[in-house]
């Protein structure tokens, strides 16, 4: 089991990863990277949906009917995305003013029902909760990554804090906090990660 | 049990939804109470903030006594519109707030409008919701942005649309104007128009005080 879930993580975090690898949850990943500690939350949301969807889909894909599965996904999905709406709402409403609409998004964000589909639906529980946990902190290890970069770029400041000096060093660019902004990054990060791959296809 | 069949699907679907619908049900009820006070701190924030009321404790009981103790609020309608009167009590010259809203970039925006008692300048403003870009139309919130309110003269004998002017205005010592925000053009547009036009139906109202 235990290289079974080293392998799972592997493909959920780099080989497979959501975004640079499936280009998959694109629309979250413009739309909430311009300030880390939004990201932070949406990130929080999509592990919690993919890892306890996954994880349902799993447990009863022996009972789903085959010709509604997907409607069947869907209402898991829909289900624990409200309650993680619910629970920000409740516990962090300042963030969940910028974020609310974002969240709710969660239900089509093609990394869970793809997820599901591909992997919950054929496999047992706890490889499919493990890749549920891979596959979310793959797609958040992006965007926080485009967080950073963007947050800093845009507003010289990190989680809200200034940088040091920063009015000194650095002209803020307002382009990196508006949708061209993270669709550049979202570009390098796509031509860093092939590029790695395809010099590790050719060096093996 | 064959899984092709149609009361097989039908019970498991039913099944289903009630599961899941409970569980949703379960986290909603569980933190209802907490939904209700975070509204009402907020809401009571934001007042307080229009009408520069100083909550030295931030619990949610020191700004509901902040209220209680400063504010007067009544509802009055307008067709079929119900807007919120905020009355300033025991100040030497109280101050009048106003609901105001209207369609911003992405969806409504709506705040609260504090105004002289004469209503010839603005006093402060302060939004209560908004769907507008975080880090771009989202700044309305900013205080550098508000702060560009206080004390502003709104400008009644212009047409509607010019009373409070947002970015360039022709004309030397315009003194009605405010910058509006880089990146957030359209945001800084909507909140223009339907600024002025809301000022408009508020002195329309002729409130007594």
């Amino acid at each position: 089991m235990g290289n079974d879930a080293k392998k799972i993580f592997k493909l959920g975090i780099i080989a497979d990863n959501p975004i640079f690898r499936q280009v998959l949850g694109i629309c979250s990943a413009l739309a909430v990277t311009n300030l880390l500690v939004n990201t932070l939350f949406m990130c929080f949301g999509v592990i919690f949906t993919t890892t306890l969807t996954s994880l349902t889909v799993s447990l009863l894909r022996n009972y789903i009917p085959q010709r509604i599965r997907m409607i069947v996904q869907v209402l898991i999905i829909a289900s624990y995305v409200m309650m993680v709406d619910i629970v920000i709402r409740a516990t962090a409403p300042d963030i969940h003013r910028f974020i609310g609409p974002y969240v709710g998004l969660i239900i089509t964000n093609c990394i869970i029902m793809g997820r599901a589909e591909a992997f919950a639906s054929q496999n047992r529980p706890l490889p499919s909760l493990l890749d549920g946990i891979a596959c979310g902190l793959g797609y958040s290890i992006v965007l926080v990554a485009i967080a950073v970069v963007r947050e800093i770029m845009g507003f010289g400041t990190i989680l809200g804090y200034p940088l040091p000096g920063v009015d000194i060093w650095w002209h803020q660019w307002t382009i990196m906090v508006m949708p061209p902004g993270a669709f550049f990054m979202l570009a390098i990060v796509t031509w860093i990660a092939r590029s790695r791959d395809r010099e590790e296809d050719a060096a093996s | 049990m064959n899984k092709k069949s149609a009361w097989y699907i039908i019970g498991f679907m039913v099944v289903a939804c009630v599961v899941f619908g409970t569980g949703v049900s379960v986290v909603h009820n569980a933190t209802l109470g907490l939904l209700e006070k975070n509204q009402r701190l907020h809401r009571n924030r934001v007042i307080c903030r229009a009408f520069l009321i100083d909550v030295i404790d931030q619990s949610p009981e020191s700004y509901d006594n902040a209220i209680l103790k400063n504010i007067k609020i009544r509802t009055i309608t307008e067709g079929n519109r119900a807007r919120n009167v905020y009355e300033q009590i025991d100040a030497d010259t109280p101050s009048i707030g106003f609901d105001f809203g209207g369609m911003g970039f992405w969806d409504r925006i709506n705040g609260i409008v504090v105004l002289s008692p004469d209503l010839e300048k603005i006093i402060n403003i302060q939004f209560f919701d908004h769907k507008e870009t975080p880090g771009l139309g989202a700044r309305i919130e900013e205080e550098w942005f508000t702060d560009q309110f206080k004390g502003l003269p709104i400008a009644w004998e212009k047409p509607v649309s010019d009373r409070i002017i947002f970015g360039h205005a022709t004309g030397a010592g315009t003194v009605n104007r405010i910058d509006a925000i880089t990146g957030a053009t359209q945001t800084s547009m909507a909140l223009r128009r339907f600024l002025n036009e809301e000022l408009e139906r508020i002195r329309n109202l002729k409130i007594d005080l």
